[in-house]
């Protein structure tokens, strides 16, 4: 049943779980809470009492500590018997989603995903909303044929809070004259939330169209400005589909960064000075690798200086805006954003960037919510402030 | 309404949030760092030293055991509860109380975990040197409970020599302060020093004040290669002869380099039978270099390979980082794992070693050897199946001649991680029978109902 098969664990990778404790002092949800039942050790010991018997029949309160769970994989990345703690969460998901255990708001967001093909019911018209404002539409739309295609994202596309992503993101694209089509009403949700959240056959078909959708571009690239769309489309869309894409998915951050150094993106030289920290989205950053890309953006922009926050790269924080966590337990996933937005002020930034909109959201809110004087951006927001109109 | 009083009573006190029932909860709460499990009762999360008081005295009102618990880090099943009742854990009193800059002493909660306090202290210049390797994910209460040590503890001493005063709840609920900022003390018994490795048995400690020290400016780590383990371990006696006290000095076999390096690709050189780990520090640049010189050299007189300074902070922590995984990344080689904490005198390192090497190739399964060479504090693991009854069955006897050794060579049955259950069978052993006497009495005399940490460390 594995829908990302990776070449280094197995169903039963979490028997090598020795308990060691390791993975409590990076575990956003255990520090905040400080109940081991929120710690991956526990999850993994409930996990072996489902499978050996010693509890004997999952309740919803047993599939609840699945699910209250941020996927960062902050534990994995920790612990040192190389158990892959939060694969094997997203398979447990799985497995009590197969029992009827689905938690309810998550099984109304399966229901609407596969129903609207977003996460938030919309009608397919609407994720072209977002291009409105502009000062001029976006060429890319209505392309037929192009060399890139950008996937917006549902978030991006649907969630007026976050449109000035994509609209920062194609003005960059426009001005470094890329050539790129939109998927307008044709982009479907990626999967990613159906398939963390036990419904892998309905993630297929979100993925089985899409690519349809990309390849009828002729596109032999993909960008997307979503963390989570690009871990998936980049790890999950072969495994799954079980084909090779033809296509090179690139992350916003690793595209810019090129596009910066090929000297395509003029850039201001009027700019002020500003103190900026990096929060790495866990999608892009720990389980995708990418932790260079974004730090080379802020650095090529004039008057920036980067400082990292305690823990940064690998050992990154999550922003409380992961796994679905906020429809379980918003509170939990509020204490966690005010932590690390409590880490960013430590640095003395001004601005904390990052680059994936569910960061730049939850950040924001945690930013106000504690009363800091700390501006939160994406990261195509502050390349395309710096770039020569 | 539950089925049983006590777990209402509990309710009634804490209020709901903090008493959990679920199953779920349970059996995150009947575990420790061994694979011994046992599901409590409840699980209680208090805030205060009141209302650990009040959760013991209703315990010792219904008879039900309690068993405080730190982050279960520890690896002598000391706080797993075999007899079920109560874990009471100390996780969310983790406040920092005070800060005396001038007295240099820090008092806190006992569930802080080590590492956030030796951060806080750190910021100010200051040092708490305890360095268990799971200060990360270890309580000071913890700490204090099994003695803990680490690297650092050969030239800064152990988690005890650090404690100043406890507040302490006792079995019958009444509150205990002992100790206190005056460093010399002699009014009545010592009974701070009573506490400390008391593991959980005696009392639970919910407050600590702590001695600390100004923070040493400067640092050196090297790496010494060694390709014969023989070599390596006559070294570690051949430094301290030389008059050095380096912070740390720490040994590892090929197997922990191997594990090592299998689990963080290091670049550690595969082709050593062992490796020494050697800090030195102090607040004299030139002082630290020169030691490290000595080091150096004495090292390759005794057969080193190759000696590495760390050239930066990064390089230093990768180290340590690489140290703090060996007992962890064993589990890739088998799936289990039986590790030991034996101390032997510094003298007798050499033919310890040898004779656990023995052990290993009699039985058929291997033992890694690493540990805290410079106290002659050695972890050997026995790493087996436990499927296999026959692995099982040989593990039981070579952990008995393990520990055969370290009494033979004049040491004892555990350095730092404690007796639990889990070297309960040897007590008798390695103390003679009036040693236990005493301190069953001293038991009986503060927990006559046993209701704390019950079946714990006395045979
Ligand atoms: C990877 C790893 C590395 C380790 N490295 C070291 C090392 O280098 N040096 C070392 O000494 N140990 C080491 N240990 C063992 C362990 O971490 C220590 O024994 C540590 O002190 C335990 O602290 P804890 O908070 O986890 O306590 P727990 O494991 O929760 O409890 C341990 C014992 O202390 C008692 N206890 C806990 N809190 C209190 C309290 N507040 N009042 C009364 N009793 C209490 C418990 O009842 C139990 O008996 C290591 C363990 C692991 C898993
Ligand atoms: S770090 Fe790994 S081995 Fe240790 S408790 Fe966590 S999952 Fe288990
Ligand atoms: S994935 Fe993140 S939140 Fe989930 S158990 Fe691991 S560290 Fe904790």
């Amino acid at each position: 049943m594995a829908l990302v098969p990776h070449p280094h664990i197995s169903e039963d990778d979490y028997l090598h779980c020795i308990r060691c404790g390791q993975c409590l002092a990076v575990c956003p949800t255990y520090r905040l809470t400080l109940n081991e039942t929120d710690s991956p050790r526990a999850r993994v010991a409930l996990l072996r009492a489902v499978r050996e018997g010693l509890l004997e029949r999952p309740t919803d309160r047993t599939a609840a500590q699945f699910f209250r769970c941020l996927l960062c994989g902050a534990c994995t990345f920790t612990c040192p018997s190389g158990v892959t703690v939060d694969r094997v969460l997203e398979l447990t998901r799985g497995e009590m989603a197969e029992l009827g255990l689905l938690p309810q708001p998550l099984v109304a967001l399966n229901q609407r995903i596969r129903e609207s093909h977003n996460i938030s019911a919309e009608p397919p018209e609407s994720r072209l909303l977002w291009a409105q404002n502009l000062p001029a539409p976006p060429t890319g739309l209505g392309k037929a044929q192009a060399e890139v295609v950008y996937f917006v994202g549902c978030v991006g596309a649907l969630f007026p809070r976050s449109y000035g992503i994509p609209q920062s993101f194609v003005q960059i694209l426009e001005g470094a004259g890329v050539d790129y089509a939109l998927l307008g009403a044709e982009e479907w949700c990626c999967g990613y939330p159906l398939a963390i959240n036990g419904d892998l056959e309905g993630a297929r078909e979100m993925m089985r169209h899409n690519l349809e959708a990309v390849r009828a571009t002729g596109a032999r690239t993909l960008v997307t400005t979503c963390p989570s769309c690009f871990h998936f489309w980049k790890h999950a869309y072969p495994a799954a589909l079980e084909e090779d894409l033809g296509l090179e998915v690139r992350h916003a951050t690793e595209f810019l960064a090129d596009l910066l150094e090929a000297g395509r993106v003029p850039l201001r030289d009027d700019l002020p000075e500003q103190v900026v920290t990096y929060h790495d989205p866990c999608d892009l950053g720990r389980k995708s690798g990418v932790f260079d890309a974004p730090r080379r953006i802020l650095r090529a922009i004039p008057g920036v200086t980067l400082v990292e926050m305690a823990e940064n790269q690998g050992g990154s924080h999550c922003c409380g805006g992961g796994g679905n966590l906020e429809s379980m337990d918003p509170a939990l996933s509020q204490g966690i954003a005010a932590r690390r937005i409590r880490q960013a002020a430590e640095t003395g930034a001004q601005v904390v960037v990052s680059a994936c909109q569910q960061c730049e959201r939850t950040l924001f809110n945690a930013a106000r919510a504690e009363r800091l004087r700390l501006r939160v951006k994406d990261i195509a927001e502050i390349v395309l402030e710096a770039m020569r109109r | 309404m539950s089925e049983h009083a006590w777990i209402d009573r509990l309710r009634e006190v804490l209020g709901p949030a903090k008493v959990l029932t679920n199953i779920e909860d349970r059996i995150a709460y009947s575990y420790d760092g061994t694979f011994a499990q046992q599901l409590p009762d409840v699980a209680v999360l208090p805030e205060s030293t009141e209302e650990v008081a009040a959760v013991v005295r209703i315990a010792a009102e219904y008879r039900v055991p309690v068993v405080p618990r730190g982050m279960a880090s520890g690896l002598a099943a000391a706080s797993v509860p075999f007899s079920g009742g109560i874990a009471l854990s100390l996780t969310r009193m983790n406040r920092i109380l005070e800060l005396d800059e001038v007295n240099r002493t820090v008092w806190v909660e006992a569930g802080i975990i080590t590492a956030d306090l030796q951060a806080y202290v750190e910021a100010r210049g200051l040092f708490y040197p305890p360095d268990p390797s799971s200060n990360k994910h270890s309580t000071i209460g913890g700490n204090i409970a099994c003695n803990a040590g680490g690297p650092r503890c050969l030239k800064y001493g152990v988690t005890g020599d650090y404690v100043m005063g406890l507040t302490v709840v006792l079995p019958d609920g009444r509150v205990l302060r002992t100790g206190g900022k005056a460093i010399k003390n002699v009014v009545g018994y010592d009974l701070t020093s009573l506490f400390v490795g008391s593991e959980g048995t005696l009392g639970v400690i919910t407050e600590a004040l702590l001695k600390l020290i100004a923070k040493p400016q400067h640092v050196r780590t090297a790496l010494a290669e060694f390709p014969s383990l023989d070599d390596a371990s006559r070294t570690v006696n051949a430094i301290l002869a030389a008059g050095v006290v380096p912070a740390t000095l720490e040994l590892m076999d090929e197997t922990a380099i191997a594990c090592i390096e299998e689990a963080m690709h290091l670049g550690l050189p595969l082709d050593v039978e062992a490796m020494l780990i050697i800090e030195t520090d102090g607040s004299d640049d030139e002082a630290v270099r020169r030691e490290m010189e000595v080091v150096e050299r004495v090292c390759r007189e005794n057969g080193a390979r190759k000696v590495t300074v760390a050239q930066d902070e990064k390089e230093r922590a990768q180290l340590w980082r690489a140290r703090r995984s060996v007992s962890p990344s064993l589990a890739r080689k088998a799936p289990n794992k039986l590790g030991e904490d034996i101390t032997v005198p510094r003298s007798a390192i050499p033919e310890a070693i040898r004779r656990i090497k023995e052990i290993s190739a009699r039985h058929g399964l291997p033992i890694v050897v690493f540990g805290h060479a410079g106290d002659g504090n050695l972890h050997p693991n026995i790493l087996f199946d436990k499927r296999d009854p026959a692995q099982w069955e040989k593990v039981e006897v070579m952990a008995g001649e393990i520990f055969g050794v370290a009494l033979d060579l004049g040491g004892t049955l555990s350095g730092e991680h404690g007796v639990g259950v889990l070297k309960r069978p040897y007590m008798e052993r390695a103390l003679g029978p009036v040693s236990i006497d005493v301190q069953r009495r001293i038991k009986e005399a503060l927990d006559p109902l046993n209701i704390l940490n019950p079946g714990k460390v006395l045979p």
